[in-house]
């Protein structure tokens, strides 16, 4: 037994070896923050890779990141004070005018499963709504989707807002009609084309917030 | 002698115990599910008229379908400016509309640029010097140089004065259809005029699964108070938005569209509603809507069959396709969902021509071409009169064996009925060689221009176009 089967059982989406490795590593006295970033984190990495690279399809994925929540589940009562915080929180949400909500969804399980706090606004989010929880969870991204290009320009007016807060928070932008020369125009930090891409951007702007903080 | 003379397609037909199925589980989903209408207005509209309701959930009998579906028409005509361009829409009748919603627009080398108010304006002269294209669309491309707020003025204006084929409304929310209403009565003398026959249709968009926003809830409204037909509109994902399995998918999108058909009816009993709908499967590996994949034509096959059964006309297909360019991929999913849709009995018809991957981007290259497949259809879809006449045994008898058509007397009056492409090559190769060796996507450039040069305004009578203009310059003032 070893923190590599919980891994394993990330990779293969089988909820209960998930869980029941967890539980094994934890009684084996196996380091929580090894378990945590070897055993779940790192397996649900690999997971978007093979996502990304079009060798695994979406409900695999998901079936991935639920079961790795299972296990998170299971290790968060003992990780340490702090030690979830040290990963950055992330505020998502639809912007205001659009519904849809299911790709922000499916963005907000992978930043879970990339090992963030993720505070989801859901959708038809107005400017100060994203601002005001940024503050409230001391947040270290903002994630904006859309699937309406009419909507698009309210990610704009989200982003001027947030920076007229002058707040120490990066932003990032996803959703079918966005481009990646769309975010550079609107002056979005971060863009991503899929969800594990999403989870890559979003430690890297967590990096630099912090390094500016 | 005696030979089996029914009907061949090898499409499935849905049989009648499994249309009754669909309906019957659509009934099912309507009176124990529900469908959430996030407007208090329209909400209180089914509360007003006896609906079981809780909070925006709103619940249907089948009774209340049924009742519905009394004063549905099964055909409308729409009426144009200058009269001599109505449509018909229903029944055996169709009309072609070109692709709408797109921000970028796909240029000769591949690449995408944002659309402007000007890509607009060629939409609208493109579809006037059309022979295939029977209206003009809302945001047949997403003028992004005009303010978001406003754009939609100058979108129906440009409908109205560059073109005078009949057009579809602004369909964004509840107020910019009031605005097109108010353009229309501008055109049509008062909007008196408009309860009595359509001028003028609107999109309207259910969000699935089992939801209508506030803003497509008010479109509706705003429509049906005027009894201005509705293209009622899903777009169901299968495995996303909606169940995996595709008979899941008809069932889901047909409950979603008879409870706008009911609303539609509740606020303006009589108004014309197209039953529509562009459902198609998620592609599980790329997260995106496959519109040219096969399922997608077998469920714009299935939604035609669901329409025919309530007597509603119906809108499905396009020439769709998930292609960025106007290639090959292009062109084969384009002809068999563009084919499927006609073939099978859609009489409403929008992204017939332009349209190009995920609906983001769109294509003057590929509205061409897709001309050439709407001319090619309906050639094909036009009988042939077989008559004694026609048939002309008298001919072949006195050509006889070995004889040749080419110099005969018949041949030389109606060789012209013979189809001839306006784009598509039919040179042998070394002929098509040394002109050029061109792609149908470089000729389509070439032709693009040329049929910009030849458009010319449709006659106007200025004190309207002054009127319209007055109109939305008063109407930017209050809204910028």
């Amino acid at each position: 037994m070893a923190v590599k089967d919980a891994y394993q059982a990330v990779i293969e989406f089988d909820m209960e070896k998930v869980v029941s490795s967890v539980k094994a590593e934890i009684a084996a006295g196996t380091d929580i923050q090894t378990l945590l970033n070897e055993g779940l984190i790192s397996a649900m990495d690999e997971v978007g890779k093979k996502f990304s690279d079009g060798d695994l399809f979406v409900p695999e994925m998901l079936m991935a990141a639920q079961a790795m929540k299972a296990g998170l589940e299971v290790v968060k009562p003992h990780l340490a004070d702090g030690a979830t915080e040290s990963r950055g929180t992330i505020v998502i949400g639809t912007v205001k005018g659009d519904l849809h909500d299911i790709g922000k969804n499916l963005v907000a399980m992978m930043m879970e499963g990339g090992g963030f706090e993720v505070v989801d606004l859901g959708v038809d989010v107005d400017a100060e709504k994203f601002v005001e929880a940024a503050k409230a969870h001391n947040a270290g991204v903002i994630g904006l989707s859309a699937l309406l290009t009419t909507t698009m320009p309210a990610m704009e007016a989200t982003i001027k807002a947030v920076k007229e807060a002058g707040l120490n928070v990066k932003t990032m932008v996803g959703g079918a009609p966005v481009t990646e020369d769309f975010a550079a125009s609107i002056g979005a930090d971060g863009y991503s084309a899929d969800a594990p891409g999403a989870v890559e951007m979003a430690r890297k702007l967590i990096a630099d917030q912090k390094m500016a903080a | 002698m005696c030979l089996n003379n029914t009907r061949q397609d090898r499409m499935q037909h849905f049989t009648p115990e499994e249309i009754q199925l669909l309906h019957d589980a659509s009934m099912k989903i309507l009176s124990e599910v529900g469908v959430e209408f996030n407007s208090a207005a329209a909400v209180t509209i089914f509360e007003k008229n006896g609906f079981k309701t809780d909070g925006k959930k709103v619940f249907f009998t089948e009774n209340d379908v049924l009742k519905a579906l009394e004063t549905t028409p099964s055909r409308f005509v729409v009426k144009s400016r200058n009269g001599d361009k109505n449509v018909t829409i229903g029944e055996q009748n169709y009309v072609l509309l070109p692709t709408g919603g797109a921000s970028n627009v796909v240029t000769p080398t591949g690449e995408q640029r944002p659309t402007t108010f000007a890509d607009y304006q060629t939409c609208c002269r493109l579809v006037q010097t059309s022979d295939q294209l029977d209206m003009t669309g809302f945001l047949m491309v997403q003028p992004n140089d005009l303010p978001p707020q406003t754009a939609h003025l100058d979108m129906v204006s440009a409908n109205i004065t560059l073109c005078d084929k009949p057009y579809m409304s602004a369909t964004s929310t509840g107020e910019t259809v009031v605005d097109s209403i108010e353009m229309a009565a501008i055109v049509w003398g008062g909007k008196e005029a408009l309860h009595r026959e359509p001028v003028m249709v609107a999109i309207a968009n259910v969000m699935s699964p089992l939801q209508y926003s506030g803003e497509q809830a008010e479109v509706i409204m705003e429509m049906a108070r005027y009894r201005q037909p509705v293209i009622l509109t899903t777009m169901v994902l299968a495995g996303s938005s909606g169940p995996i399995s595709l008979p899941g998918v008809l069932a889901l999108q047909n409950a979603e569209l008879l409870a706008g058909v009911v609303l539609t009816q509740l606020v303006g009993p009589g108004t014309p509603v197209v039953y529509s709908s562009t459902s198609a499967p998620m592609d599980m590996k790329a997260m995106t809507s496959a519109v040219g994949a096969p399922e997608t034509a077998k469920l714009a096959s299935g939604t035609i069959q669901m329409a025919r059964f309530y007597k509603l006309p119906c809108r499905t297909g396009g020439a769709l396709t998930d292609a960025h360019y106007p290639d090959a991929q292009a062109a084969v999913e384009g002809a068999l969902t563009l084919s499927t849709a006609v073939r099978n009995g859609a009489n409403f018809i929008f992204h017939a021509c332009g349209q190009m991957g995920g609906y983001i981007s769109m294509s003057f290259e590929k509205w061409l071409i897709d001309e050439e497949l709407c001319r090619i259809l309906r050639n094909m879809l036009t009988p042939m009169t077989i008559t004694p006449e026609t048939i002309d045994v008298e001919t072949i008898a006195s050509i006889g064996p070995g004889g040749q058509y080419l110099t005969h007397p018949k041949t030389f009056q109606q060789f012209r009925n013979l189809s001839q492409p306006v784009l598509f090559n039919r040179k042998d190769f070394g002929k098509w060689f040394d002109s050029g060796a061109e792609r149908v996507d470089e000729v389509a450039t070439k032709k693009l221009a040329e049929r910009l040069e030849g458009y010319s305004k449709p006659p106007i009578d200025t004190g309207l176009e002054e009127a319209l203009d007055e109109y939305v310059q008063r109407r930017k003032a209050l809204r910028s």
